[in-house]
């Protein structure tokens, strides 16, 4: 168990999901924004969420736009509270133990351009090293490795504003791991690359951070053919709800489909019907 | 981690946010030689102004019988402390929201006091830079000449006024927290602190009830004991009551201000419009 973890009756899982609830106010505009933040949370985005990953395993999230996928990392990487249930990363409870959390994971989106746009990548990646307490000889130190890893050695030294949509997903990722979190949170990693890109970075993931380094990983995709390449589990998840928890292989077997592509809306529409006679 | 390493790392981070924003600033340096001619004809404005207006008379009226142009000159420049520190917090959450940084901000193993309070010290800095600026150009062409000023006592009156504001950027930034733009608590502020707290004419020219307003106002405090500082050399003793007081406004202000700041900030995780834009 690492130090610091309040053994809260989770178990020593990398990620621990367990009855995740989470209800947002509805959405207002005019003089009713103002009303918002006391506004009764009545908007289901989660009802009732649980899984685990395993560490060292890579799970990805696999569900239309609206099912959760986003609000669920967003608890994970502690920037929302959920309404009711409880997630742990290595053993620290995620609301409870936000700080002790935070070194735990690395989070990283696929719309992320959170930079700072007129300092260079290395400067950038410096500033985000020092809040996560790496020192000025570890920082020198991991910027040199993790840039040789991703392949961002040459590009460090640009303004950011000047590198490509590609290289600033690396850059991204590269800020994720640059404290070496245990486990990574990567919410539609790919979203805007293109294939080659895209294909690069999934070999980079699966490759070098899950087989070579350990890390446990957990991302969100809407690419099958993406899952099934590197997952070794998928979550599918249908407007809040689990509809199915499996290998790939598994999910394909029980909808009787040849790959994941065909597997997942069958096995969503057969849930959103199962709920509908619920 | 010991109290030490904790207290060491908070100052690497303050730095770390320092060198940011001085980094991003030196990016735009046609900026920094406008800001200094600015200065220039700001405190150029004061002097042929208070020029017009010098009189006898208007020389009693100011506290220790100064000449009206450095009496609105220190005014001028030290108002500004308390502009930027209702700025200061509250933008640096609402530039993080626009420039998408400050989710990767929020991941981190930085809790946000730290980064609110590190988001401020470069315009602190800066602010610092700029009140040399208009004092130089007054030194040099406009004969501002604090002779004899008790130095060391201007810079606690300025420590106790930044811990003082401080209180109230950071329930400013509550309120952008939650309501995300516009915040007519700060202007409200900023408006009454203008009115009442001696910026441009001294408190006692102010008729009894606004007075009496003055008295809550911590930049009446501010700008009394910067101007007795600097002007008539006030000694330790005579600067304690202002001291003491900006000391109060600080020791009631910052916690409350902490207090609804931490609300306001569950609220938004509740909401999930913290990094909303």
């Amino acid at each position: 168990m690492p130090p610091g973890v309040i053994n809260a009756g989770m178990s020593e899982r990398a990620i621990d999901v367990q009855n995740l609830k989470k209800y947002f106010p509805p959405a207002s505009a005019g003089w009713r924004a103002f009303l918002q933040p006391f506004v009764r949370a009545t908007h289901c985005a989660l009802a009732g969420v649980s899984f685990s990953v395993e560490p060292g395993e890579c799970v990805a999230i696999m569900g239309p736009n609206g099912a959760g996928k986003s609000t669920l990392f967003r608890i994970l990487a502690t920037l929302i509270l959920p309404t009711e249930g409880r997630a742990a990363i290595n053993g620290f409870d995620v609301f409870a133990q936000a700080q002790g959390t935070r070194r735990q994971f690395g989070y990283h989106t696929g719309g992320d351009e959170g930079f700072y746009t007129r300092l260079t990548g290395r400067a950038n990646l410096a500033f985000f090293a020092a809040m996560n307490n790496l020192s000025a000889n570890e920082i020198a130190a991991r910027i040199a490795a993790v840039s040789e890893q991703i392949g961002i050695s040459e590009a460090l030294d640009a303004q950011v504003r000047t590198l490509s949509t590609g290289m600033t997903h690396r850059l991204g990722l590269a800020r994720a791991i640059l404290h070496e979190p245990p486990v990574l949170l990567l919410d539609e990693p790919t979203r805007s690359l293109d294939p080659l890109a895209a294909s690069d970075f999934r070999r980079l993931l699966k490759e070098d951070l899950v087989k070579k380094h350990g890390t446990t990983l957990l991302f969100s995709s809407h690419s099958a053919a993406e899952v099934e390449e590197i997952a070794d589990r998928v979550v599918l998840l249908e407007k809040g709800r689990v509809a199915a928890f499996d290998t790939p292989s598994r999910i394909c077997a029980l909808a009787g489909a040849p790959n994941l592509e065909e597997a997942a809306p069958k096995l969503m529409r057969l849930f959103r019907e199962r709920e509908a006679r619920a | 981690m010991s109290a030490p390493a904790g207290v060491g790392r908070t100052l690497r981070k303050i730095v770390a946010f320092f060198l940011r924003d001085f980094r991003i600033a030196s990016g735009y340096r046609g900026a920094l030689i406008v800001e200094t001619l600015e200065a220039f004809f700001g405190v150029a404005t004061f002097y042929y102004l208070s020029r017009f207006v010098s009189s006898a008379e208007l020389s009693r009226a100011i506290p220790g019988g100064n000449n009206y142009f450095a009496f609105a000159l220190v005014g001028f420049a030290f108002f500004d402390y308390l502009g930027i520190a209702l700025t200061a917090f509250d933008s640096s959450i609402e530039e993080a929201r626009q420039n998408r940084t400050l989710e990767a901000l929020l991941v981190t193993q930085t809790p946000l006091s730290v980064i609110l309070s590190g988001s401020a010290v470069y315009p602190f800095a800066a602010l610092a830079l700029r009140t040399c600026v208009y004092f130089g150009w007054g030194y040099l062409f406009f004969g501002f000449a604090p002779h004899g000023a008790n130095w060391l006592g201007a810079a606690a009156i300025l420590v106790a006024s930044m811990l003082a504001f401080a209180g109230l950027g950071v329930l400013s930034a509550s309120y952008t927290v939650l309501f995300k733009r516009g915040n007519p608590a700060k202007w409200l502020v900023l408006g009454v602190s203008g009115l009442v707290g001696g910026m441009m004419y001294p408190v006692s020219v102010l008729p009894g009830p606004l007075q009496l307003v003055a008295r809550f106002v911590p930049v009446t405090y501010s700008l009394q004991g910067m101007r007795a500082a600097l002007l008539s050399g006030a000694e330790w003793r005579e600067l304690w009551p202002s001291i003491g007081a900006l000391l109060i406004f600080a020791v009631i202000l910052i916690p409350i201000s902490f207090v609804v700041f931490s609300w306001a900030l569950r609220r938004t995780k509740i909401t999930g419009t913290l990094t909303h834009i």
